[in-house]
């Protein structure tokens, strides 16, 4: 039997997570703050995954699931949370859960708000529904004193660990795994394929689609919430469209609907800004002798090589770079 | 005479101005092999999607097993028996080929979604029992060599083969089979004749045929409808059909 | 009855704006299928084109002559960017799914914004002022206040709207653009150069977003590289709202969408006014997909 290794496979990835968080104080900051990007970039582009590539719908309000999760664990850690008089450690690691389950049921919430009644749309019409909705959203957390308003939300304390961070992109990873390697999962793939054809085999085309945005607004909303107590502060405009673009560039890379291409490409393209950032801050010797050549101008050149590899992607291998390897595993 | 599946009564549909089913009375028995022929745009893949929930009739009443379809999507239709293919392939083309016929099986599937992260017992014994009876159906139609290649990489009559399959596999009373023969040479031809009268006796269902090659409808239907410009000009036995100068009128007049 | 006056004034003028956009988009839908999410940057570029004429090659300001120059030269710069765009990233892709067409759409749109806020290639982040283009003078009419430059933004877009509707219906290459969108492949069939009427239909449209960036930086006082995202979704909107592929249906939505904006302005819930324009799209998508004056199609199976 194949399928209880998946399981011994999160368990042993949570042990891991639980090692070395109890470890990390000896790591480099800088490097931690990087490696717990990572967990919420795979936690993201997993769950996104989920809706664009698997059943193949495409949504670009990604961002709008993650703010609303992120401000929901927020307010539970900096409002509710010091009136109940926990010790820190119980807040840790019993209250910050509960309310990272919160944010991804209030995200799930939202979610099913916006799936329910675009799924009638298709392709670019739903793309700007869902953008539109992520829009409003951030309009909406503009507008709200009780949550900071457009000055933002400071004081999140610092929950998210390694643990919470690699813990929550395990159980992502292993959901949409054990998901879609089920008779039921393939389920989504096959509505993502033909629609007509999936309910024409008696496949309730709109519970799939649902569940597909339930589940995946669920994780950006817990992603929301380590983001949340990662950065220690929240403003609106952390989570615009140009989040919900990243996060779908990295579905795209890895190519949609190819999971272990798309956790790949969360994780490259969490590590290559801050590659980028590091290479920005060194300059190489002249040749020609004077002054050493900065190489300062590769900081401000990061979105625009975004968006140059995007298109060239678009043109080039629109099936994504890591798509051939894993097309096999899935056929056996 | 045995007793109706499917009774369609009175019905017509239109889109805008443009009536493309007009009062269709017909009905298809228990166990039959009935055929639905006409000229183009006669009404004949409308009258399927009818029939399948796709669309609803505008007048009229369909019948199903006795219960009225009224209001019931495609998929509630397939989950009460009635399975169909497309006249234009549509198969998953991404997913392999065991893997489109486990799709359609998965309404008999005891557990549910969520079932399928926990993994438990339940899980893999019903998961595995599928695989076994997915491997079966498709070996009846020797399809089981390819069963883990996509199923956009099968050739063109395997696909309409694996169509037939996968509709099977929902576990249908009634097969609805658009144009099934559309695409093929003569000897495939024969032995798409031979292969649903196999899956007419194998699986003892219903079984209604949409299509162009008069030699098929001929050769294997029973009972034949004829419709023109949306409506039923005649029904028969294929030697009774061969006959009426009304539809010798439609097939060559005008 | 001043105020609603004045209200109703502004409404329009912003609509009309809107309605410029609005056609580029929907004109586009209508050859190609798909929504071109650079179009925002294209209008964007408009506005600084004529930001650049007058402060770099030195037309003069407050001239209706110098004006007009840098009008029509904002509307040729992004005519001919639209030709190129559409040459360089969307023709290689002619056959493939609209998904894959609209992501590169917004890598196009990524790759104009941060070229522009580059301070190296573009014109870096900073909002720039914009001059006044045009004589600037207050004209009262009773109790009612009017601009100059208000006046020039209408004129022109009432003037642009009318040259389309000239081109589309009475010229040869507008009633091949007519049949393109209508049907494309039956279109090629009777001679049509598909490729060329779309090369145009990039052109056109992404004139009126040129012109519509200028108009719309003449009512602000700065303009800045991100300036065309949220103008350009609310076009959008406008050009759903009145049935995407349908001119006047574009042109319609732009004005209801710049009055409602515009009333609601004037409100309680004027900081929600940018959530106005997505809660309509939801709204229509949901109760008429089709738009006020489009035709719904069913699909074929």
């Amino acid at each position: 039997m194949v399928f209880p290794v998946a399981q011994r496979w999160l368990l042993a990835a949570l042990i891991l997570a639980w090692v070395a968080s109890a470890v990390s104080s000896s790591i480099d900051p800088y490097f931690l703050d990087v490696v717990m990007g990572v967990g919420v970039s795979v936690v993201l582009a997993s769950s996104l995954n989920l809706i664009n590539g698997f059943t193949g719908q495409f949504s670009l309000g990604h961002a709008g699931f993650m703010a609303v999760g992120a401000y929901t664990s927020a307010m539970l850690t900096t409002v509710v949370a010091p009136r109940l008089g926990w010790h820190p450690v119980l807040l840790q690691w019993v209250f910050f859960p509960l309310s990272l389950i919160a944010a991804g049921l209030l995200a799930a919430v939202a979610g099913l708000a916006v799936g329910a009644p675009s799924l009638r749309l298709k392709g670019d019409y739903l793309a700007i529904v869902t953008l539109g909705f992520g829009e409003i959203i951030r309009v909406v957390l503009q507008n709200m004193d009780m949550v900071g308003g457009a000055r933002g939300l400071t004081g999140v304390p610092a929950y998210s660990n390694l643990f919470w961070t690699f813990g929550t992109a395990a159980l992502t990873v292993y959901t949409v795994w054990a998901l879609l390697n089920s008779t039921h999962g393939r389920g989504f793939l096959a509505v993502a394929d033909d629609e007509v054809a999936a309910e024409a085999m008696g496949l309730d085309t709109t519970r799939y689609k649902i569940t597909a945005f339930g589940i995946g607004a669920f994780f950006a909303g817990v992603a929301g919430g380590l983001y949340a107590h990662l950065k220690g502060y929240l403003n609106p405009g952390g989570f615009s469209f140009d989040k919900s673009i990243e996060i779908v560039v990295m579905v795209i890379l890895g190519g949609m609907g190819r999971h272990a291409g798309v956790v790949f490409a969360a994780i490259l393209l969490t590590l290559l800004p801050e590659g980028l950032r590091e290479l920005g801050s060194r300059s190489v010797p002249n040749p020609f002798g004077g002054a050493a050549w900065s190489l300062d101008w590769i900081k401000e050149m990061r979105m625009i090589l975004y968006s140059l590899m995007l298109i060239v992607l678009m043109l080039m291998r629109p099936q994504g770079l890591f798509h051939r390897s894993e097309r096999r595993r899935r056929g056996a | 005479m045995s007793a109706s599946l499917l009774q369609l009564t009175d019905v017509t549909i239109r889109f805008g101005g443009l009536t493309a089913v007009s009062s269709v009375t017909a009905d298809v028995r228990e166990g039959e092999l009935a055929g639905l022929i006409g000229p183009n745009g006669a009404g004949k893949t409308t009258l399927f999607n009818l029939i399948t929930g796709v669309y609803q009739p505008t007048e009229g009443r369909i019948e199903f097993a006795g219960a009225s379809t009224a209001g019931a999507k495609p998929f509630h239709l397939t989950e009460r028996g009635i399975a169909r293919t497309f006249q234009n392939i549509r198969l998953f083309p991404s997913l392999s080929v065991s893997d489109n016929v486990r799709v359609a099986f998965h309404r008999h599937l005891e557990h549910r979604t969520w079932q399928s992260w926990l993994r438990g017992g339940r899980f893999h014994a019903e998961e595995a029992e599928l695989r076994e009876r997915t491997r079966e159906l498709l070996s009846l139609f020797n399809l089981e060599r390819v069963q883990e290649a996509p199923a956009k990489s099968l050739s063109y009559g395997d696909q309409r083969r694996l169509e037939i399959v996968r509709a099977l596999a929902t576990g249908p009373r009634l097969l609805l089979l658009d144009e099934p023969a559309a695409g093929m040479n003569p000897s495939e031809k024969d032995e798409l004749m031979r292969l649903i009268r196999f899956v007419r006796d194998r699986f003892r269902l219903a079984v209604l045929l949409v299509e162009h090659d008069m030699k098929v409808v001929m050769g294997i239907c029973e009972r034949i409808h004829v419709l023109e410009y949306g409506r039923k000009i005649a029904e028969g036995s294929p030697e009774e059909i061969r006959v009426d100068p009304k539809v010798i009128a439609a097939y060559l007049g005008d | 009855m001043t105020e609603f006056l004045q209200q109703l004034l502004n409404g329009v003028l912003l609509g009309a704006i809107y309605a410029l956009i609005a056609l580029g988009y929907t004109m586009v839908y209508g050859v190609l299928r798909f929504i071109n999410f650079a179009h925002s940057d294209v209008f964007m570029l408009g506005a600084f084109v004529a930001w650049y004429s007058v402060e770099k090659l030195g037309l003069p300001t407050q001239s209706i002559g110098g004006g007009l120059a840098a009008l029509l030269l904002s509307m040729s710069v992004c005519a001919v960017l639209g030709v190129v765009i559409e040459k360089l990233a969307y023709k290689p892709l002619r056959q493939r799914s609209t998904l894959t067409v609209l992501i590169t759409a917004i890598g196009v749109s990524l790759l104009i914004q941060n070229v522009a806020q580059n301070s190296r290639l573009g014109f870096g982040p900073n909002p720039k002022a914009f001059p006044a283009l045009f004589p600037s003078q207050q004209l009262h009419f009773g109790a009612l206040t009017v601009s100059t430059h208000q006046l020039v933004v209408l004129g022109v877009a009432l003037s642009l709207l009318g040259v389309l509707y000239w081109i589309v219906h009475h010229t040869r290459i507008g009633t091949a653009m007519r049949a393109v969108s209508f049907n494309a492949t039956a279109a090629s069939l009777v001679g049509i150069n598909n490729d060329r009427i779309i090369s145009f239909t990039f052109g056109l449209g992404s004139a009126l977003a040129g012109a519509g960036g200028v108009l719309y930086a003449m009512n602000y006082p700065s303009i800045d590289p991100l300036m065309g995202t949220l103008p350009g979704l609310k076009a959008f909107v406008a050009a759903v709202l009145g049935g995407i592929g349908n001119l006047p249906g574009a042109a319609l939505g732009g004005l209801l969408i710049g009055l409602v904006e515009t009333f609601v302005s004037g409100t309680r819930l004027s900081t929600f006014r940018d959530a106005i324009a997505f809660g309509i799209l939801i709204a229509i998508l949901l109760f008429r997909p089709a738009g006020l004056l489009g035709k719904l199609k069913v699909e074929k199976v």
